[in-house]
């Protein structure tokens, strides 16, 4: 192999571990709107915030939230919510001051900049179902 | 395959094995794609092991099996990092290892949109004797698979692969466009590639057990691919096109079989070929693997 072809993929495996070690998680800062809900679920839209989750109510939803939340949600926040040092905890009332619509809204789009992804690949009526046992950690 | 390689591979398969062990089941979004791309990245931490074979049928050759071992990390919420390695069996002929590919997919908005894009950007070190097919570029066509693997293997191809990902989720459906440019940095124009794919769940609600054989675990789709020429001569024709059907299976402990039998869509094209694969999510690698040190 020549030189020129061993020194391209060298420079760029590390470069791209330089890039991977630097982006250490940052330090979290919970900030809160004047509702005293979390900025992140706040910054959702007048639209989406209005909106009513089709599941309320519904013990089925809830059970099959519950399910969901184990798989998907769990391992950053905990299998019973109360969170960790880079996610929230979903028993606080930032998080439980939120309208279904908010919630909703926030798993869809995800906090990417801060870490959550994004869980727009759930199908919506999914999501909902999340949303129906957040509502019961309260 | 040389001794080297056999102590990587036993390496690296210790270190999964030692993490599947630990780890509690993890369900990645999955999409059932095997060539193209979506917009949903891996969870950051998470590290997703797949291996996902591919037979095809060769006119003027034997045919055979080739296959990808991947492992794809969510280094950040927008970033993630997959490293490939790549191998095929020739019935008739040999079995060899026949390269390495190395990807960074970044996501540049941070906010779900109509058509979501993503930037993908891969270094792969393959010779000519690989078979995976994840992408079609150029003027690739099944006369490309006919020598011998001794002959294939003398040409090494160091290239650089951009794609530009579009994706939009809508009522269920994932619908994904592709746009791939690929150079070989020793020489050869750009040459060029589509993939685009749509896939739903068989059910959009979960039920409230679990349960394995529940429709919502079940994906199906299909997936049209092909190559677009070079830049000295941008066309459809003189390339390979495929239109395959797509089915994924998602259990609940965090493993995802799916399989993807396809065909041929012009005479440039294998006339037959078919995919599967299996995909495993280990959630929170890095943690896992330090406490195996404390």
């Amino acid at each position: 192999m020549s030189r020129p072809q061993t020194l391209v993929p060298a420079v760029l495996l590390i470069a791209s571990f330089a890039s991977i070690a630097a982006a250490s998680h940052s330090s979290r800062r919970w900030e809160t709107d004047p509702r005293g809900v979390l900025i992140a679920i706040a910054r959702a839209p007048e639209k989406e915030r209005a909106r009513r989750n089709p599941y309320a109510e519904q013990r089925d939803a809830v059970l099959a939230g519950a399910k969901l939340f184990r798989e998907h949600c769990a391992e950053c926040h905990g299998s019973d919510g109360w969170g960790s040092r880079h996610a929230a905890n979903l028993h606080a009332a930032d998080v439980q001051g939120a309208t279904p619509g908010e919630l909703e809204w926030l798993l869809r789009n995800g906090n990417i900049a801060r870490g959550m992804p994004s869980w727009s690949g759930l199908p919506e009526p999914r999501r909902w179902q999340i949303v129906s046992y957040l509502k019961t950690m309260h | 395959m040389s001794m080297s390689l056999k102590r990587c591979s036993a390496v690296i398969c210790a270190i999964i094995a030692a993490a599947i062990v630990l780890l509690q089941p993890a369900r990645a979004q999955e999409t059932p794609y095997f060539v193209t791309y979506s917009h949903h990245m891996e969870e950051p931490g998470n590290l997703e092991v797949e291996f996902n074979p591919v037979f095809g049928t060769q006119r003027g050759g034997n045919s055979y099996l080739a296959g990808t071992t991947e492992f794809e990390y969510g280094v950040k919420a927008w970033w993630t990092s997959e490293f490939y390695l790549d191998g095929q069996s020739t019935f008739g002929d040999g079995t060899l290892f026949s390269g390495f590919r190395w990807e960074n997919r970044f996501r540049p908005l941070m906010r779900e949109h109509w058509i979501n894009p993503v930037v993908y950007l891969e270094y792969e070190n393959v010779n000519e004797a690989d078979k995976a097919m994840i992408e079609v570029v150029g003027f690739d066509e099944e006369a490309d698979y006919a020598p011998p693997n001794s002959a294939l293997r003398q040409a090494h191809n160091h290239e650089l692969e951009g794609k530009l990902i579009l994706s939009s989720d809508f009522k269920g459906w994932n619908i994904s466009e592709n746009f791939i440019a690929e150079r070989n940095l020793g020489h050869d124009p750009y040459e060029f590639g589509y993939a685009v794919g749509a896939s739903r769940p068989l059910a959009l609600a979960a039920s409230a057990r679990p349960c394995n054989f529940c429709a919502e675990n079940f994906l199906a789709g299909a997936e049209f691919y092909g190559g677009l020429g070079t830049t000295w001569n941008a066309t459809t024709s003189g390339t390979s096109h495929y239109g395959v059907a797509i089915f994924g299976w998602q259990l609940p402990n965090g493993a995802t079989l799916r399989i993807s039998p396809g065909f041929g869509l012009n005479d440039n094209s294998h006339r037959f070929i078919l995919r599967w694969g299996i995909s495993y999510e280990i959630p929170s690698i890095g943690t896992r693997l330090r406490r195996l040190f404390e």
